[in-house]
């Protein structure tokens, strides 16, 4: 059983759809109808191009190329997480870096080799898209919890040098904040993992569904890829976290400017 | 206890105060007072390693402020600063904080202590099962003395300790700290509170 292509000209006739919520954007006034049109615009841009050089991908399946497209997700992510959290280069750029290739070298590698036991773990099929979801999944749990952990820290200040100046030892002192980040980053996840199934048919299990796949396996994989996305999304932004704090504090444990300074305040 | 030897800090091109000696001993206890600005939030700040000092040392207990011994300093410090807010629900979950931390662990907060002392600064023991939201500002100021009490650490820094006290109060704390301090605690506080600045056993004025 295949999947049925979809033309260019039923892309299109789908793309009507659109219409609908550019319509009620537009009678709100919500001023988000040029933003949602770039956004359509670059999706479609994006994913053209991704069409294009996941094919030669697949053709060329080689360990190397392979790793070259992990190493391009990684830098293209860490630079996401930086304009999106506006924290400063110097103090995120190699430990997010850093965060996003350990853990997705070492779940990817644990699941595709250990899990599902592939001869060649670097097999295209397989490889990109297990790192693919891994890094889109890691990238929004870090963004979320960097910009918790930092704001936290900015704005309770007072708890933080309370808890140092009665002993605490920097960790502890930074815990509190480290807890908000976790609560505010995972809490979506655990959410809908509690739900996954009842509410609404996971993307993973759609696909292979789509793709042919029986329903007995298509779960099983659903399973898993929760499982692995919910772990590299906890290692990468707790490796994140330890990294940055070395940029972040100086040597008494003084937290230092982390956020880029506002154009206006420049 | 305390050496500050000529000690310097400056925010940017503002300096706070230069050449500033103090020196305390054991079981003191000192209020530094002074203009709004004068740097006396700054000095204690600098104590702890949270201000950076431009020139001059710091020595607490013999152990000279920097990096190496910074941890060890703040481990025989209880710190009050002014105006405490933090983001407890519930006054039980204030007061244990502290008592969680590692270096704090050899302390057994017991509630009966906490009560007593309660009872000497003039708090009720229901205000342990409190919200945060449902007591007053020198509710908490003493709640915060009592649990600084308990850490049992030589050395207490507290800024603004009576500033939401009624006079009364102010003496009900300045016999408290008489008593730790009889005790063997060191006590340094910014005040400019007038009666509790005669209460102390020096004045510092920056």
């Amino acid at each position: 059983m295949g999947t049925i292509d979809i033309s260019y000209w039923n892309l299109l006739v789908g793309l009507l759809m659109m219409g609908i919520p550019l319509y009620f954007l537009w009678k709100f006034k919500t001023g988000l109808v040029q933003s949602t049109l770039i956004a359509v615009i670059r999706m479609l841009v994006q994913l053209f191009l991704i069409g294009v050089y996941l094919k030669y991908l697949f053709i060329y399946n080689h360990p190397l190329v392979n790793f070259l497209w992990v190493f391009i997700m990684i830098i293209v992510a860490a630079e996401t997480a930086l304009v999106r959290t506006r924290i400063q280069r110097k103090v995120l750029l190699i430990p997010i870096s850093i965060g996003f290739l350990f853990s997705v070298a070492l779940i990817g590698i644990y699941f595709l080799g250990l899990v599902l036991k592939l001869d060649n773990i670097f097999n295209a099929q397989y490889f990109i898209p297990v790192f693919g979801i891994l890094m889109g999944n890691m990238l929004s749990v870090n963004v979320i919890g960097l910009n918790t952990f930092y704001s936290g820290l900015q704005r309770e200040q007072q708890q933080y040098y309370y808890l140092l100046g009665n002993g605490a030892t920097h960790q502890e002192a930074q815990a509190p904040f480290i807890r908000q980040a976790l609560i505010k980053a995972f809490s979506p996840c655990i959410a809908n993992m509690a739900v996954m199934g009842l509410v609404a048919l996971p993307g993973t299990m759609i696909g292979q569904i789509l793709g042919g796949s029986s329903p007995n396996v298509a779960i099983k994989y659903q399973m898993m890829i929760v499982v692995i996305t919910f772990t590299a999304s906890m290692l990468s932004i707790m490796i994140t976290i330890k990294l940055a704090s070395r940029q972040s504090f100086d040597k008494f444990g003084r937290l230092i400017r982390v956020f880029k300074e506002n154009k206006k305040n420049a | 206890m305390l050496k500050i030897e000529d000690a310097c800090i400056t925010y940017g091109e503002l300096e706070l105060f230069t050449g500033l000696c103090i020196h305390i001993k054991k079981g003191e206890i000192v209020c530094i007072s002074g203009e709004s600005g004068s740097g006396k939030t700054s000095i204690l700040n600098a104590i702890m390693g949270f201000v950076p000092l431009k020139s001059g040392t710091i020595t607490v207990d013999d152990l000279l402020l920097c990096e190496a011994n910074i941890d060890l300093i703040r481990k025989k410090i209880a710190w009050i600063p002014q105006e405490l807010a933090l983001p407890c629900e519930w006054v039980s979950e204030m007061i244990q904080l502290p008592f969680e931390l590692k270096a704090n662990r050899g302390i057994h907060f017991s509630k009966t202590e906490l009560f007593s002392t309660f009872k000497e600064l003039n708090l009720e023991e229901e205000l342990y099962t409190k919200r945060v939201s449902e007591i007053s500002g020198g509710q908490r100021q003493r709640i915060m003395i009592a649990v600084a009490a308990l850490l049992q650490k030589p050395f207490l820094i507290v800024d603004e300790p009576t500033s939401a006290l009624d006079t009364v109060s102010v003496e009900r704390v300045l016999n408290f700290f008489n008593i730790l301090s009889q005790k063997g605690m060191t006590i340094l506080a910014v005040s400019h509170d007038r009666t509790f600045k005669l209460g102390c056993d020096n004045i510092i004025y920056l």
